[in-house]
């Protein structure tokens, strides 16, 4: 049974919505993405804009370990290099927002393309346990230089320019300003939605296109069989390298998201292993392997969190927890859950869903 | 001088605990191609069962059921969460294993609460040796002497017992290993029991003295990776020297090291085995005893 239906033309093969459904589901997702704002409260905005960040940092370990094959468990470490890259570039230099973004990830590309090298001839549980010393490493030398960085106490991070008046970086909040434009006020989340939304729409289609692409193909033979692959003139060599820097930009990306959302940064409590944990999990709940799996996984993971918050604050399973840890525990159980019942994630089930009602009245 | 001779000592304790947790991950792992990231919420586990049996019972007899109960422990855990997963790939385990671990703390933080405790010791808790002019721990020593012993066990069990030869067929060829009726499933749960005793042990050790017990306890285990690395995934002899030889450096490293170094040096022993370990990758890619993979198109 095809997934995707039967193509004549290369323009139908090359379409990036090919078939009707593809078509209405994008509307009803563009639809989605412009009410949110007009409907959600503060708090949603906030789940929003979080989710918006694990979206574009899931697309970003999507293409190293799903697409490359590259188990990385060091993402927080690209993440840290771009949140704090953003930091710098506004307090010290005053840099804007807009420029601010690239440049974090191109930091943070750097790192990736110096850390790529020594992961040439490591795979698997040597590649995963190697690059956790990544994210110590970047956190060590984060912390040691505490004059950029504002070591252990963190720093802030302002955002100029549209979200500022003029440059004004206050400690904190120098940007919680609102702008008019017409008759519409926009609060500052909402500024910051438009702006990870466009953001995490640019790295899903950069993502789904690099996966159409020669490069995207390259990087697939090397995950499947890198012996082969260099049998057949793909260099893995190489591909793992610009897999290695493509995923960590957009991983620095996501740091200056999650830095600009967050307005104040430290290096432990975000940028550890549990959070390049988290990012592992979401691409595996999504179905490790596709762009659209790690978007499911991202909204999946960003809205099970206060879900499980909420839960937890409403019924208490247990005096002694608070409602952080009762989420975690939640989590915990709806990961293993997942792996123990559904190995080939969200994406499996849909495909699964999707085979029965396009072979109804009949089974697969 | 002496100050050296109690930097060895403390080194030479701490790479015993390492050893001791680095052993879990390579019994585990030679069976069953599972590495176990919820190695360092056993060893924590482990420390906290035994604060509470140390209570009671006499001391040798709480740390044995300190190692059985974690054994236990880890074997449930292996049957009920890993097993049905045998043969996945490496990614899944990976994550499989790092939640348990997230859960584990949780419960132990239910339990036990966020309080650090002392680990109950028959010795003075601070109580020191002179040796030529140094000052020792006690527990130092009594750690490298267990530590040793505990070595020596594991080497008879795998090499002379019935168990550590089922053990060791499972580990070179699993389905041969099956088709000769040795219960393969089985092996898989005894070799996490052998695991979480030896991280009850380590735990036993590390909550000793300069040490507190409490739920921070097993990030001990972020530790004992670059070990593991540098030892070889499957080598059990290269992990213990690779243990002792990290231990030793990471102690000296904070003695000496870390003041040369200005602001930079603030902590740069928790990187350091990180550090070792990449380096020693780009020389051996396998580690000090492993098997180098040999692959076929």
């Amino acid at each position: 049974m095809p997934i995707r239906p039967l193509v004549t033309r290369y323009e139908d093969d090359l379409a990036l919505f090919p078939t009707r459904w593809n078509k209405i589901a994008l509307t009803l997702a563009v639809i989605a993405l412009l009410v949110t704002p007009l409907v959600a409260n503060r708090y949603w905005m906030d789940v929003v804009n979080l989710t918006a960040v694990y979206v574009v940092g899931a697309v970003a370990l999507v293409i190293l370990t799903g697409f490359t094959g590259q188990i990385s468990l060091g993402h927080a470490g690209f993440l840290a290099v771009g949140a704090y890259s953003a930091a710098v570039l506004g307090n010290h230099l005053g840099v804007p927002f807009w420029l601010v973004v690239p440049v974090a990830g191109l930091a943070a590309a750097g790192v990736g393309l110096v850390a790529g090298p020594f992961a040439l001839r490591l795979r698997g549980l040597y590649l995963a346990i190697i690059t956790i010393g990544l994210v110590f490493v970047v956190n060590h030398v984060l912390r040691s230089f505490s004059g950029l960085t504002g070591g252990v106490q963190g720093t802030s991070v302002p955002m100029l320019w549209w979200f500022d008046q003029e440059g004004a970086a206050d400690f904190l909040g120098g940007y919680r300003a609102t702008t008019s434009v017409g008759s519409l006020t926009l609060a500052t989340d909402v500024k910051i939605y438009l702006l990870f939304v466009l953001l995490a729409v640019c790295t899903v289609w950069c993502g789904v296109n690099i996966r159409r692409s020669n490069s995207g193909r390259a990087m697939m033979a090397v995950r499947d069989h890198d012996l082969a692959a260099a049998v057949l003139g793909v260099s893995p060599a190489k591909y793992k390298i610009v897999a290695f820097g493509i995923s960590s930009f957009f991983a620095g990306v996501a740091g200056a998201m999650y830095a600009f959302k967050a307005a104040y940064i430290t290096v432990d409590p975000p940028f550890n292993m549990n959070m390049s944990v988290e990012f592992i999990a979401i691409i595996v709940i999504g179905g490790a392997t596709t762009v659209f799996g790690a978007v499911v996984g991202a909204l999946f993971f960003g809205l099970v969190r206060p879900l499980a918050e909420s839960l937890a604050n409403r019924v208490d399973l247990l005096e002694a927890l608070t409602a952080s840890q009762q989420s975690l525990l939640i989590l915990a159980i709806l990961v293993i859950g997942f792996m123990l019942v559904e190995p080939t994630g969200l994406r499996g089930l849909w495909v699964k869903l999707k085979r029965y009602f396009s072979t109804w009245p009949f089974r697969y | 001088m002496t100050n050296l001779v109690q930097l060895l000592a403390s080194g030479l304790a701490l790479g015993t605990v390492y050893a001791l947790i680095a052993l879990g991950f390579v019994v585990i792992y030679r069976a069953s191609q599972v590495f176990n990231f919820a190695q360092g919420e056993l060893v924590m586990t482990g420390a906290f069962v035994m604060v509470v049996l140390g209570g009671f019972l006499p001391w040798p007899v709480a740390v044995l059921g300190a190692m059985l109960v974690t054994g236990l422990l880890a074997a449930t855990v292996e049957r009920l969460v890993l097993r049905p997963l045998v043969g996945r790939d490496v990614v899944i385990t990976v994550i499989l294993t790092i939640f348990v671990g997230l859960s584990l703390r949780v419960l132990v933080m239910v339990i036990f609460g966020p309080d650090q405790r002392g680990m109950p010791t028959p010795w003075a808790m601070d109580a020191q040796v002179n040796v030529g002019g140094a000052r020792i721990f006690l527990s130092s020593i009594v750690a490298v002497a267990a530590g040793a012993v505990a070595l020596g066990v594991f080497y008879y069990l795998i090499r002379y017992s019935r168990i550590g030869v089922a053990m060791r067929a499972t580990s070179s060829d699993q389905e041969a290993a099956l088709c000769l009726g040795i219960p393969v499933g089985r092996i898989f749960g005894y070799t996490w029991f052998v695991a979480g005793a030896y991280a009850a042990l380590a735990g036993v050790f590390l909550g000793m003295f300069p040490r507190t017990v409490d739920t921070n306890l097993g990030l001990i285990a972020l530790k004992a990776f670059p070990v593991v690395i540098v030892g070889g995934l499957d080598s059990a002899g290269g992990v213990v020297v690779a243990g002792l030889i990290l231990g030793v450096v990471e102690v000296l490293t904070q003695g000496y090291v870390n003041p040369v170094l200005g602001s930079f040096g603030q902590n740069f022993h928790e990187v350091l085995p990180y550090i070792i370990m990449v380096l020693f990758l780009m020389v051996r890619p396998y580690g000090i005893a492993g098997r180098e993979e040999v692959e076929r198109v």
